[in-house]
């Protein structure tokens, strides 16, 4: 087994993290969330038409009926393929605009049509926060009652929270469209990224009871590379399934792929870079309330180039032997 | 229990799925036939094509929807499905005044939604001796009529009969001099109702009884005669013989007590329906066949067996969705496969432990016995969190989603079994001589 410093190098994943973070919410900031009609209320009309068309002759034959502020999508595989969005429609309405564009493009086959009320859209978008909410507080209630560690749960939690945000601001910064099945999406990255921290905590707290002789950063450094090998076989064999359904599975599934194939990375790696790092955050900052270490901080204070310097360098080199005595660490468990 | 034993019980359990999942045995006749087995499982609109609406009752004047009232038109809508010939159509009251309505594989949703979301009250109207266009509208209260140029005109609706005094309507073309093969629907009306028919007839030579539709008007004729025996015919305002037979379609399953509204409405075309199962299908069967190689080729031996649990837990879970009448949607067979992924999760999990288990010079009985009880609880509360969220989903969500949610519970929960005790018992019946020199987990 290598002996990689993660903890050690737990600054970098920091700075990842924020800067992804950052950025998706820049774009949600300049873009905003594309809601779909889901949570709008609207009408959405998947149409293959007879001929290739350009975005501005379709927009000009939705102009005839004063719907220029509708949007116009095209994938890029299926040229032939428009997907609009607008407005609440009347069944008539949608009828006269599909026998617009059949005249007009030699044939306008509908492939998918909906019509979501405004009331509607306002109930799916009142209960889509709701199973958000109450999926997360269960989950979040079963790990805090699982470990019996509000520390543990925390953790676990707030990598929940930094995958959510990630795939959130994945979606907006690629302008994906955020409907109904993103709450799907939403609680199965939940499932994993906890699935994926438990395996990683629950190492820790085995290892806890077993060697109590070790620093506590260094446990956790030795905890994930024994889980390492699951945890990238695991997520390895999730993104193979994803690709291949994200390119062979057809259009319709393609955003909800995406959306489970970010949650598998981001939550591979807040277990790593995230959930088990704050542990170490936590414990080194309990030892110092406590007085037990000194107020300069060792591993703290090195600033990154000299961390990036120190890859590949055996296991921290200097640092965690200025841990503090071990004997605290077994009143914890 | 023997090795033997268990290893027996899960071949039997794989044989039961599978009858109940593709159904090779037709235990529906006189004596059991064997017939090409074909999977049984319920595909969803997104997956057939179709149509799913929801509507919402709305109060008139007269009427409050109740949900006794809603239940009532909810037979008329099922009436004028049956009408339709769609094949297993589903029909369900949510909550006090809304009806899903689940149209597999209708082929014009535009004529389905019309001939639904019509309200269809036909009334006969005595308007004296005025005569008003078709077009005309009465307001709710049937005090004020709008002309189709615009005006209004206050008029009292006097109904004499209405749609419910009707024994039976069908569509046909008008016969004799005036406007010959024009669409027309004809009608008989109850006895009782003919009754009244004929008196008023009688009594009102000269003037115009008007025929009314959702309050608006079909046409206005004049009485000639007195019309015994409640025979008549609708003509004028139909565009095709297709309107004529929808409105006589909407006349025999009778009119909805209170008018509804479309509030939500999804269609998917057939074409696209068959591509999503088709490509979706393809992709699963590459994704599945690669991650089965991937396991065989990272564990050798033990990983065949995971793949080969991995395959009993397909057959299982297809199996509980038939039998629990589940419906398979897009999102759930994405759900599938995220429970695949986890079924393998737990496999890795547990011949990882092994691994360890092994280096630290357990023998292999050993490290099997403590590798399953160490992962244990990492799995179990990975799958609980998944678990739980997909009951949250289930409770919460609607159509798709709710396809999605289902499967993914059921997944999870069989996948756990069958990663844990199945492979299990794959492992143990292998775990000795000649063949336990191959267990090497991967090492």
């Amino acid at each position: 087994m290598h002996t990689w410093d993660l903890i050690g190098h737990r600054r970098w994943g920091y700075l990842l993290s924020a800067l992804v973070i950052v950025a998706g919410l820049a774009g949600i900031a300049a873009w905003g969330i594309d809601f779909g009609i889901d949570f709008t209320g609207g009408t959405l009309l998947d149409l293959q038409l007879g001929r290739e068309a350009s975005l501005a002759e379709v927009r000009a034959t939705l102009g005839g009926f004063g719907l220029e502020e509708a949007q116009i999508q095209k994938a890029g595989d299926r040229p032939r393929e428009v997907l609009i969005r607008t407005r609440v429609l009347e069944e008539a309405e949608v009828s006269r605009i599909q026998r617009a564009f059949a005249a007009q493009y030699g044939g306008a086959q509908v492939l998918r049509a909906e019509r979501v009320g405004p009331r509607i859209g306002r109930e799916l978008r009142r209960q889509a926060v709701v199973a958000v909410l109450v999926g997360l507080a269960l989950q979040v209630l079963y790990i805090t009652w699982r470990f019996r560690s509000v520390r543990f749960a925390l953790a676990a939690d707030v990598a929940l929270v930094h995958d959510l945000l990630i795939v959130l601001g994945l979606y907006a910064l690629t302008r994906r469209t955020v409907d109904s099945s993103f709450v799907a999406v939403l609680l199965t990255v939940v499932g994993y990224s906890i699935n994926d921290t438990v395996v990683i905590l629950d190492r820790i707290r085995e290892n806890q009871q077993l060697r109590t002789r070790e620093p506590f950063p260094r446990l956790v450094n030795r905890s994930i590379l024994e889980v390492l090998v699951r945890s990238l076989t695991t997520g390895f064999g999730a993104i193979i399934a994803l690709l291949i359904l994200y390119f062979y599975g057809g259009p319709t599934l393609r955003d909800f792929i995406f959306g489970l194939g970010a949650g598998v990375v981001t939550g591979t790696y807040s277990s790593i870079f995230v959930a088990s790092p704050l542990l170490v955050e936590w414990h080194l900052w309990a030892e110092r309330r406590a007085g037990r270490l000194p107020a300069a901080r060792p591993v703290v204070e090195t600033p990154p180039p000299a961390e990036a310097a120190a890859v590949g360098a055996p296991p921290v080199p200097g640092r965690l032997r200025t841990e503090p005595a071990r004997r605290r660490r077994r009143r914890r468990r | 229990m023997s090795r033997t034993w268990r290893l027996l019980i899960v071949l039997a359990l794989a044989l039961l799925a599978f009858q109940v999942a593709f159904a090779p045995l037709d235990l529906q006749g006189y004596r059991p036939r064997l017939r090409p087995p074909a999977l049984r499982v319920n595909l969803g609109l997104d997956l057939q094509g179709g149509s799913r609406l929801v509507l919402e009752a709305r109060d008139t004047p007269q009427v409050r929807a109740t949900p006794e009232v809603v239940d009532a038109a909810m037979r008329r809508i099922e009436a004028r499905i049956d009408q339709l010939g769609v094949v297993e159509p589903t029909i369900q009251r949510v909550g006090d005044r809304r009806i899903i309505v689940e149209l597999p594989g209708v082929g014009d949703p535009e004529r389905a939604i019309r001939l639904i979301g019509q309200t269809a009250l036909l009334e006969f109207v005595d308007t004296g001796d005025r005569s008003l266009p078709e077009g005309a509208r009465w307001n709710a209260a049937g005090t004020v009529v709008t002309l189709p140029d615009g005006r209004t005109l206050p008029l009292r609706k006097r109904v004499i009969l209405t749609g419910a005094d009707l024994a039976d309507a069908q569509a046909g073309f008008a016969e004799g001099q005036v406007a010959a093969g024009e669409p027309v629907v004809n009608f008989q009306f109850k006895d009782s109702a003919a009754r009244t028919f004929e008196e008023h007839t009688a009594r009102n030579i000269g003037r115009y009884l008007t025929i009314v539709l959702d309050n608006r008007v079909i046409s206005s004729p004049v009485i000639r005669d007195r019309i015994p025996g409640g025979r008549g015919q609708i003509s004028g305002g139909f565009a095709d013989i297709t309107e004529a037979r929808d409105l006589a379609v909407l006349l025999r399953a009778g009119a909805l007590p209170v008018p509804v509204d479309v509030v939500e409405r999804r269609t998917v075309g057939p074409t696209l329906g068959r591509d999503s199962l088709d490509l979706s299908l393809r992709a699963g069967a590459v994704a599945v066949v690669l991650v089965v190689t991937f396991m065989a080729v990272l564990y050798r031996l033990p990983g065949v067996l995971a793949d080969l649990a991995l395959l009993l837990y397909a057959l299982f879970l297809f199996a509980a969705l038939t039998a629990l009448n589940a419906t398979m949607t897009l999102p759930g067979l994405a759900a599938f496969v995220i429970s695949v992924g986890m079924a393998i999760d737990a496999n890795v999990l547990i011949f990882e432990r092994v691994k360890e288990e092994l280096r630290s010079g357990k023998t292999l009985r050993a490290a099997i016995q403590s590798g399953w009880s160490r992962a244990w609880s990492a799995i179990l509360d990975s799958n609980v969190t998944t678990l739980v969220g997909a009951a949250v989903l289930f409770a919460l969500g609607t159509g798709p989603i709710k396809g999605f949610a289902t499967t993914l519970f059921l997944g999870v929960l069989i996948s756990m079994v069958t990663a844990i005790l199945v492979t299990r018992v794959l492992v143990d019946t292998v775990a000795r001589p000649p063949l336990d020199r191959y267990l090497r987990f991967g090492l």
